[in-house]
């Protein structure tokens, strides 16, 4: 289960907000109430290793299974915070960038390093399996 | 991490806090100055001798159908042409040879970072308002995860749950030779992303050859509601589409290069039915025509399993449209919901507008398409002027400045429709490349409504400003073109021709009155074609009559 001090902790390292950034009156809102209790399901390894193309011996299924269900819990813990006043956020940060990129281009000058570190190169193609089904 | 303000690109930590907790302004883009209130509801008037075929159209359609809806969606990709691609500096233009605009990160080496083109969010947030969408103050990008060596990355950087642009629509106005009609068909989405490298399969090998040039080029994917019900609607769509994206400026729309691709959804359920039947994606169609063709076949094949007991035959699949045989075929069954495991990516900041940005961008729209058909259709032009004028924005800026220039709407489109276009497909150039100015068409209508040269001199010297400019005054006094409408000098004219054909007169007062045509022609003729027609006719008749 859940160490308590490890909260405060999680908080900040998901929203470091700057200070003053957000009324006092809500960053003191913080509760430490669990919320929800959903019992999480049991990572199906097979299934993971697939989607991710990797292929993986029984054995180490076995030894994935756990330690996977070690990070999905630790993200768990997450859910266990009370949000219901804090204004929702779509990144971590919230720290401005005043001048995004500027629509001029620039060649990159050592495509020959790009090219001679191609695995399989076919010039001017790079040569990877045929494969012809996307999903 | 950060995120990127866009406001004329000056940071205000205020806009940080959204208001309201509300990420979403509504914000639509002003009517038009020149479109009325007087808009219909529901479709355009079709005019009475148009009705009769429009009828049968639709009645062809309805048996055709034979008690079973379509149900179509369209998901359009379009290519931004931005000078950079979208995370990255490396230009971008078709047809480069192979691997020769790329760098490290298009090509998903480890260790580098993307960074946001803001040219793309300028023109996202121009295609939204221009397709009448809720513009997203805050968006954020998402990976998209799937496996194909097209892709670097293994993921492709896209918009998942927050699209920039959302819940707006788009107004078609069906061709007249497919019975017509005004339609509004919702768009669902707009969401900004980056384009895959090409993939091109040997024929015979064991291998596949990979082009990165265009992986990571900005698109804007485009989902419509499933609003449409047959092949021409799709294809007025997308042709609709093509339009407003040129009109803006966003993209070329380009279907042979691949700059605008439609993948479009087909289901098919019987008349009454609540649910929708499964739905069959199709691919591959590089013209609205094809799109067309390739919808009505696929519509079509479903009604056909269905009314032969075989519509569990219908699968969730991708089928591609073959030109060659104008038929779908099956590309690969979808096998369950495919699993992209979407989540916020890490690397780019969240994308957030104020509402100054939005306004600037709103004020630089330009006349869409739509607003453009109801002002020519105010004009007093019929629905196929107001369509062939409107298609294009180079021909647009063309007839406003005749019309600016003074002349009657009417016959500027008739002359634009049709000499200039007869002569822009000829000679395979755009209306911006003739010298013929608008302003000195406008000068030749009037100089024949006037009087001051005849229609058909006016046809002769178009093609003369056409390809060499100039002006209708200078081409008039140079050739003393000026039409002859002093009744003297015509029958002046007249008795010369009569006097010189002396055997023909005799005719004529014989009976044989067609002789008319030939006497008008010999004056004509002498006149070098400046004769007033209808002064020539009258006093020629005169004459030849005289002896009788
Ligand atoms: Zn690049």
């Amino acid at each position: 289960m859940i160490s308590c001090g490890l909260l405060p902790r999680l908080r900040l390292a998901a929203s470091p907000l700057k200070p003053g950034l957000l009324p006092t009156s809500k960053r003191s809102s913080y509760s430490h109430r669990p919320r929800c209790a959903a019992a999480l399901e049991s990572p199906d390894v097979a299934r993971l290793a697939d989607a991710a193309r990797i292929s993986l011996s029984p054995q180490e299924v076995e030894q994935f299974g756990p330690k996977i269900r070690q990070v999905v819990d630790w993200f768990g813990q997450l859910q266990a915070v009370d949000l219901e006043s804090i204004e929702p956020s779509l990144r971590a940060s919230t720290e401005a960038v005043s001048s995004p990129r500027e629509d001029t281009p620039e060649t990159f000058d050592n495509r020959e390093a790009i090219i001679e570190a191609i695995p399989s190169y076919d010039d001017p193609y790079i040569k990877v399996p045929r494969v012809l089904n996307k999903d | 991490m950060a995120l990127f303000i866009f406001r004329g690109f000056c940071a205000n930590a205020i806009i940080l806090i959204p208001k309201n907790g509300a990420f979403l302004h509504k914000i639509r883009p002003k009517r038009s100055q020149f479109e009325v209130q007087a808009r219909r509801s529901g479709s355009t008037e079709a005019r009475p001798a148009q009705k009769s075929s429009q009828m049968a159209t639709r009645e062809r359609q309805q048996q055709q159908l034979q008690g079973f809806e379509a149900i179509i969606g369209i998901e359009t990709h379009v290519q931004l042409q931005t000078s950079t691609k979208a995370f990255c500096r490396c230009p971008y233009s078709y047809g480069s040879d192979p691997n020769t605009t790329i760098c490290p990160v298009c090509m998903g080496l480890p260790g580098t970072l993307p960074v946001l083109n803001s040219r793309v969010v300028e023109f996202a947030v121009k295609l939204g308002l221009a397709l009448n969408c809720e513009i997203s103050m805050k968006s954020k990008f998402d990976r998209k995860q799937y496996f194909y060596p097209d892709l670097p990355k293994g993921y492709q950087i896209s918009q998942f749950d927050i699209p920039i642009a959302k819940g707006g629509f788009l107004d078609v106005d069906l061709p007249v030779e497919f019975g017509g009609g005004h339609k509004k068909f919702g768009i669902t989405r707009v969401h900004m992303e980056e384009d895959a490298g090409k993939l091109v399969h040997s024929d015979t090998g064991s291998f596949s050859q990979v082009d990165l040039n265009r992986a990571g080029v900005p698109l804007l994917e485009i989902v419509s509601e499933p609003d449409m019900r047959n092949g021409i609607e799709a294809a007025e769509y997308a042709s609709e589409l093509q339009r407003v994206v040129r009109y803006v400026g966003v993209s070329n729309g380009n279907m042979q290069e691949g700059s605008l691709r439609c993948d479009v959804n087909v289901s098919v359920r019987p008349g009454g039915q609540q649910e929708f039947g499964t739905k069959v994606e199709i691919k591959n169609m590089n013209s609205f025509s094809a799109m067309n063709k390739a919808i009505d076949y696929e519509i079509n094949r479903q009604i056909l399993l269905h009314k032969q007991g075989q519509a569990n035959q219908i699968v969730q699949e991708t089928r591609l449209w073959d030109d060659a045989t104008q038929k779908t075929f099956t590309m690969r069954k979808k096998e369950g919901l495919a699993d992209y495991r979407y989540f916020p990516e890490p690397d780019l900041p969240e994308v957030v507008l104020t509402d100054e940005y939005v306004d600037q961008i709103r004020k630089s729209l330009p006349e869409l398409p739509e607003a453009k058909r109801r002002r020519y259709e105010n004009m007093g032009l019929t629905m196929q002027d107001v369509l062939f004028l409107a298609n294009d924005d180079d021909v647009c800026d063309y007839f406003d400045s005749c019309i600016q220039n003074g002349a009657e709407a009417k016959l500027a489109a008739n002359w634009i429709m049709g000499d200039i276009a007869a002569y822009l497909k000829n000679e395979k150039v755009s209306i911006k490349e003739i010298k013929l100015t608008p302003k000195e068409l406008a000068e030749l209508i009037s100089s024949i409504k006037n009087g001051t040269i005849s229609g058909k001199i006016g046809k002769e010297i178009l093609n003369e400003l056409i390809c060499k400019g100039g002006t209708v005054q200078g081409l008039i006094l140079e050739k003393d073109l000026v039409q002859i409408v002093d009744p003297a000098a015509i029958e002046a004219l007249v008795d010369g021709v009569i006097a010189e054909n002396p055997k023909q007169l005799e005719q004529y007062r014989s009976g044989r009155t067609k002789l008319q045509g030939f006497f008008a022609g010999q004056v004509m003729k002498k006149s070098k074609g400046k004769a007033n027609p209808v002064l020539l006719t009258k006093i020629l008749q005169e004459k030849l009559n005289a002896g009788n």
